[in-house]
């Protein structure tokens, strides 16, 4: 009988299942991270313009987070994937893309300069190595969810 | 030795010192760090000039010059730490996931979950610049789209929920994944109260 029941609620509600779908799958939101610990002089490079980055703002594809001799940042993405930056550093947010559904995507940071710590979240679950970092001189990928460069002399 | 010949010599390596600094200008370092699990994994350098090299193993690590291949770079766990530390000072806390449950066929929450919504509320509260994904799933009772339908719905409701609390519009993420994604699987049209849920991640 329940199962009845919900038969002609769905038969009924079928105009209204089909307007609904496309919102399911809306979930793209217009960052793809934020930034969770933000210490001393923390900058975001966006378009050419330089603004202060505490925490709490939000990140995009091609952001530059840049930190001075004092400062250090933690980043948090769509995907649970994390990168955080010691000092005098500076990352590209090359790339980032992620289908939350899928976790089909990819990720690719580029390291300027300083020492920085990624931990791969779901993106790796689907493919290992759709997180990767590049460096001046070389680029990074692999099995490990967990790994760092740094980028001295830069 | 004289006083003098203490000086000198000092001064002689510093210059010495200065000159290998200099020399050794841009300097890369890539190493396997320990993922939560306490895994390592693997980690393939390639460079723009000279041959790739495969690093295994939690803390292998290999340095970088330019013009050279990486070779590996004799670091041990402390230096690693060290020369990491204050990145890995800066990594975010870890997303605290909950679970609570509902209702067959419904998108009101049982007793027990009302009483566990306040703990998501108070995680949400803690965190200095909170963000929260919500997932709805059903049990194999009903149609498919059905469930799926009811999934959203459930997200959604306590989507509704963390905004009334305060949580920006773009800080809450609701989906639905309908009965794909059983916590018990079963078999179609069995009711079953742990899948009736929505897990919530707060970061």
């Amino acid at each position: 009988m329940k199962v009845f029941t919900r038969l002609m609620v769905s038969l009924l509600s079928l105009p209204l299942f089909l307007a609904v779908v496309p919102e399911a799958n809306a979930q793209a939101v217009g960052w793809v991270g934020q930034v969770k610990v933000s210490r001393g002089i923390v900058l975001l490079e966006r378009s050419g313009q330089r603004f202060p980055a505490p925490v709490g703002v939000r990140l995009r594809e091609n952001d530059v987070v840049l930190t001075e001799a004092n400062g250090s940042v933690g980043l948090m993405f769509n995907d649970n994937s994390v990168l955080s930056m010691g000092p005098n550093g500076e990352v590209l947010l090359e790339r980032y893309a992620y289908d939350s559904t899928t976790y089909l995507g990819a990720f690719d940071a580029f390291v300027k300069r300083g020492a920085v710590s990624i931990e791969a979240g779901n993106l790796a679950n689907a493919a290992p190595e759709s997180v990767r970092v590049k460096t001046p001189q070389a680029e990074i990928r692999g099995q490990a969810r967990s790994f760092a460069v740094n980028v001295e002399g830069n | 030795m004289s006083k003098h010949g203490n000086a000198s010599s000092f001064i002689s390596l510093s210059i010495v010192l200065l000159l290998v600094t200099a020399c050794a200008g841009q300097r890369e370092t890539y190493v396997v760090l320990p993922d939560a699990k306490g895994q390592g994994g693997s980690l393939l350098v390639t460079p723009r000039e000279g041959t790739p090299l495969k690093l295994d193993g939690a803390y292998a690590s290999a340095v970088g010059k330019p013009g050279s291949s990486p070779r590996p770079s004799g670091l041990n766990e402390q230096e690693i730490k060290a020369q990491f530390g204050e990145a890995l000072s800066a990594r975010p806390e870890a997303p605290a996931s909950f679970t609570l449950y509902f209702r067959e066929g419904s998108d009101e929450l049982t007793a027990d979950s009302k009483k566990d919504l306040d703990k998501v509320l108070a995680e949400v509260r803690r965190r200095p610049a909170p963000d929260v994904i919500v997932v709805g799933h059903t049990d194999r009772v009903g149609l498919l789209p059905d469930n799926d339908r009811l999934a959203l719905k459930r997200a959604e409701k306590l989507r509704s929920e963390l905004l009334r609390q305060g949580l920006p519009v773009d800080s809450v993420q609701a989906a639905g994944r309908g009965e794909r994604e059983p916590l018990i699987p079963t078999a179609d049209e069995v009711p079953e109260p742990r899948n009736r849920r929505v897990e919530l991640l707060v970061r």
